[in-house]
């Protein structure tokens, strides 16, 4: 229902993946590192010129741009 | 190496075998510390040709057996989309010449994150090389609540599971030993569940491969086959396209549309691989829900917080540039020192000729010029060392990113720019910790560009001498903001290359930033002192040799060739000074023991130049004591003269003679200057370096200093007939500067000319060193010749404009 882009959920905010999509070389290397369907993220925080964010996934910190984060579909817990 | 000879040289043992181990696994899993522990002094670099990634190999011993240990860069997975990440394969299948084929593989993985590192993990064990898992951080796990059943995990992989922890020495015996042991038992490839459709692409794909083998010139294995499937680009896929054609590619996408039936085969990768895992950890992983912040989290709030994260950053920051900046300052004058004290110990006791100079000019100055830069290099690896073993460095780069992406450039790029600012050397070696080898080339090409502290002389010098001592505004020294914007000259010139470069040749097709942030650990002396050791030995023995070639050679530009009738007219001026000088003292009176009393005047004058050696500057103080003591000076020697008259006169005809004898000298040395190959090659390019504002001579001290920049500081003293002894701050160079006339009198420097010179040494990449690092980074000589012609090119041209825009407004 509440099915929004990565790049747009707030710090502290979790939800779990629906979908990665992106260039290949994007996709493969979220994929790779763990940000793929079913998986739960949650937005650790941003930095403080307000881009890149931190994720937890799989246990662990990510940090990616949110230009990348934006092809990254998730349902919003 | 021959059988016959290794058996020999290990005779002795009952049965001697060698195998090559390749360590593997995700970047932050303590595979360094495991490869330290293992391997401990016995290591070295190993070359790959065409990539900037690098290995390390060392040897350990078990029993019988000695392991040969490749210690292949961190990664998160096969897939190859550039050479540098093609090297794990390569290296993996024994594909890199000069480097062993690994006969086994120690899988290093994370337990706090074994997910994660399980991917790269299930891609090696495909390749059904013997292998051993090493489990590392597993209490760092356990403090997180996690639990893994080694055992289970040894089952499910099909692969001995040995936990280590390597800077504590644990479990590195029981490691050698289960290697050891299946090095002689060969595991089991790993097989997932792919789809049957995917699977069937991935064989005939293999097969296609196998007809290509040939032209290929070596045997691709079947995890290739799948990589080049799902990957559908990258240095392989050139490579076959290469030798196989358009037939090929044809077939290749065929093969691969059919294997994807609509699907992503990335997406299909990852989650068969990630799906397997899922279910291991099921079975393997227990974790209690511990909601509690971890230690990292906690740090974590601060660090990257929006105000104190940015505070604690612009500290360290400031910190590290500081220190680069003045911390090594004493350090580099003591080796300056040094090698000047050497230089002149040595040249004492050689006699006067080419060898002599070859050595105390050449190659001593040589040496010295490659060591000066130590103290920056260490200082800045030392902070590099500690933040990163620290885990802070990505988190610089996350706190930077920002910023430096506007510029086509990542947060990781942010310190080695900074540092360039002291020293442009560290500056690019520091570029090693940014992953992508675009973005990283990027970083060192624009290293140059930050205004370093080689080039402060060359301001130094030129705004004392043409810069007028005023204050804008009331209270704006104009010196002080020349000085500054020529700091900005290289940035404003930085960043449209950047642009240029990422949007141009160095265009990576997405340069994904994604970065781990690892948990934060204490530094480990023994590891950051390992990383000193690394950085300065590497810089040493691999910048260091072209970098005196270069003196050396340059040296001999400037020495050769000698003219003799150089020598013959000087010495006959020198011959004809001391017979002035012995005839006149003759005609003295004998009988007065005129060697007796010059020696006392000598003695006056000596006694005055120990009073004030160590009185320097302008400081009020200073200036009043150095006038006392040439008071004292001149009372005593008057006292003297009028004791001893004779030997007065005598006194002062000596003083003239040495004035004469220091004068010819210098005028030699310009003499030859001139007539050498450097002198020759100044007057060759004067026509070019005419609309700079600048004649033959400036421009031959310009490419004198191609060694380093602040050598034109010396050059321009020699050619000027000042003997080459000065530094930027003698009031005398600066004068000289500021009265040196072409030859129709008019004066040669100008407050354009001052500009320009200023400008061009701004943006020219007059610095062998730094060449011969970047070549060493690049591991190619393409980068630094690009530099050296790009950077020559926009110093001409921006100072061409300086001086005629500053000469039409006057200056």
């Amino acid at each position: 229902m509440s099915s929004q882009t990565l790049d747009k959920l707030p710090a502290g905010a979790s939800g779990t993946v629906l979908d990665v999509g992106g260039e290949p070389a994007l996709q493969q290397r979220l994929l790779e590192m763990g940000v793929l369907p079913g998986i739960e993220v949650k937005v650790v925080r941003f930095a403080p010129l307000g881009d890149p964010m931190e994720i937890k996934v799989m246990g662990y910190s990510l940090s990616l741009r949110k230009a990348e984060a934006a092809h990254v579909t998730v349902e919003r817990a | 190496m021959t059988e016959a000879s290794t058996s020999t040289r290990h005779e002795g043992h009952a049965r001697h075998d060698r195998h090559a181990i390749a360590l593997m696994g995700n970047p932050n899993t303590g595979k360094s510390s495991l490869f330290n522990a293992l391997t401990g002094a016995r290591q070295k670099i190993a070359n790959f040709p065409g990539v900037t990634v690098e290995a390390k190999i060392g040897t350990t011993r078990f029993e019988n057996s000695e392991f040969t240990i490749i210690d292949l860069p961190g990664t998160y997975s096969l897939a190859a989309r550039s050479p540098d990440e093609r090297v794990a394969t390569d290296a993996l299948l024994g594909r890199i010449e000069g480097t062993p084929k690994p006969d086994g593989v120690v899988i290093v993985l994370d337990a706090s994150s074994l997910d994660r590192n399980l991917y790269i993990g299930t891609q090696v064990l495909e390749f059904g090389l013997p292998a051993v898992v090493a489990l590392t951080m597993l209490d760092v796990a356990e403090s997180r609540g996690i639990k893994i059943d080694t055992e289970k995990l040894s089952k499910t992989l099909g692969v001995p599971v040995v936990v280590v922890n390597a800077p504590k020495g644990k479990g590195i015996d029981e490691l050698k030993g289960t290697l050891h042991r299946a090095l002689h038992h060969p595991g089991k490839k790993l097989e997932l569940s792919y789809p049957d459709d995917f699977k069937r692409g991935v064989d005939t794909l293999h097969a296609e491969l196998l007809d290509l083998g040939v032209k290929l010139g070596f045997t691709p294995t079947r995890p290739e086959a799948l990589r080049l499937l799902v990957d559908g680009a990258g240095p392989f896929f050139d490579e076959c396209e290469e030798v196989g054609g358009e037939e090929w590619t044809r077939k290749f996408f065929e093969i691969r549309e059919r294997a994807a039936a609509g699907r992503s085969l990335s997406m299909l990768e990852a989650q068969t691989r990630y799906g397997a895992i899922g279910q291991w950890m099921r079975e393997v992983k227990q974790a209690e829900a511990r909601e509690g912040r971890t230690r990292t989290d906690v740090v974590d709030g601060i660090l990257t917080h929006k105000l104190w994260g940015s505070l604690v950053f612009i500290v360290v920051m400031g910190l590290i540039f500081q220190s680069i900046y003045s911390w090594s300052g004493p350090l580099m004058d003591t080796i300056d020192g040094g090698f000047g004290a050497l230089g002149d110990w040595v040249g004492g006791m050689m006699g006067e000729g080419a060898l002599k100079s070859l050595v105390v000019d050449g190659v001593i100055a040589g040496v010295g010029g490659v060591l000066i830069f130590l103290p920056q290099i260490l200082i800045l690896f030392l902070f590099i060392a500690i933040l990163e073993d620290l885990g802070y460095m990505s988190r610089a780069a996350f706190l930077m990113d920002r910023l430096m992406s506007r510029f086509g450039l990542s947060g990781k790029a942010f310190i080695p720019l900074l540092s360039s600012f002291a020293c442009n050397i560290p500056g690019i070696m520091g570029a090693r910790v940014i992953e992508d080898r675009n973005t990283r080339l990027t970083t060192i090409f624009l290293a140059p560009f930050m205004s370093c502290s080689a080039r402060l002389p060359v301001y130094t010098l030129f705004i004392a001498a043409f810069v007028p001592q005023i204050k804008l505004l009331g209270f704006l020294e104009l010196q002080g903001l020349v000085l500054f914007a020529m700091y900005w000259v290289g940035v404003l010139f930085a960043i449209p290359t950047a642009l240029v470069l990422k949007k141009g040749i160095l265009k990576s097709k997405v340069t994904p930033f994604l970065l781990e942030l690892p948990s934060y650990k204490m530094p480990r002396p023994k590891a950051v002192g390992r990383v000193l050791w690394e950085r300065g030995g590497s810089f040493v023995r691999r910048a260091g040799t072209i970098i005196l070639a270069v003196s050396v050679l340059v040296w001999a530009a400037g020495y050769f060739p000698r003219g003799a009738e150089i020598d013959d007219k000087h010495d006959a001026a020198i011959a004809a000074a001391e017979g002035a000088y012995s005839e006149a003292v003759v005609s003295f009176d004998p009988e007065a023991d005129i060697e007796s009393a010059l020696a006392q005047f000598k003695a006056i004058d000596d006694a005055h130049e120990e009073r004030t050696a160590g009185l320097e500057g302008e400081e009020p103080e200073v200036e009043a004591a150095t006038a006392e003591s040439d008071k004292q000076r001149e009372a005593e020697i008057a006292e003297l003269a009028a004791k001893h008259p004779a030997a007065f006169t005598d006194y002062e005809n000596w003083l003239k003679l040495e004035e004469q004898r220091s004068e010819i000298e210098n005028r030699r040395a310009g003499e030859h200057l001139e007539n050498s190959i450097l002198g020759r090659m100044g007057h060759v390019i004067e026509p070019a370096v005419e609309p700079l504002g600048w004649d033959w001579r400036i421009g031959m001290a310009a490419i004198a200093s191609f060694p380093a920049r602040e050598v034109i500081v010396a050059t321009l003293g020699t050619i000027f007939n000042l003997g080459s002894e000065e530094d930027e701050e003698s009031q005398t160079l600066r004068e000289v500067v500021q009265n040196a006339t072409r030859p129709d009198g008019s004066k040669l420097f100008s407050l354009a000319t001052g500009l320009s010179i200023m400008v061009f040494f701004a943006l020219c990449a007059q610095c062998a060193a730094t060449l011969a690092v970047m070549r060493r980074e690049t591991n190619s000589w393409k980068w630094p010749l690009a530099s050296f012609a790009y950077m020559t090119g926009l110093a001409y041209v921006a100072a061409l404009v300086t001086f005629q825009v500053a000469h039409a407004l006057g200056g």
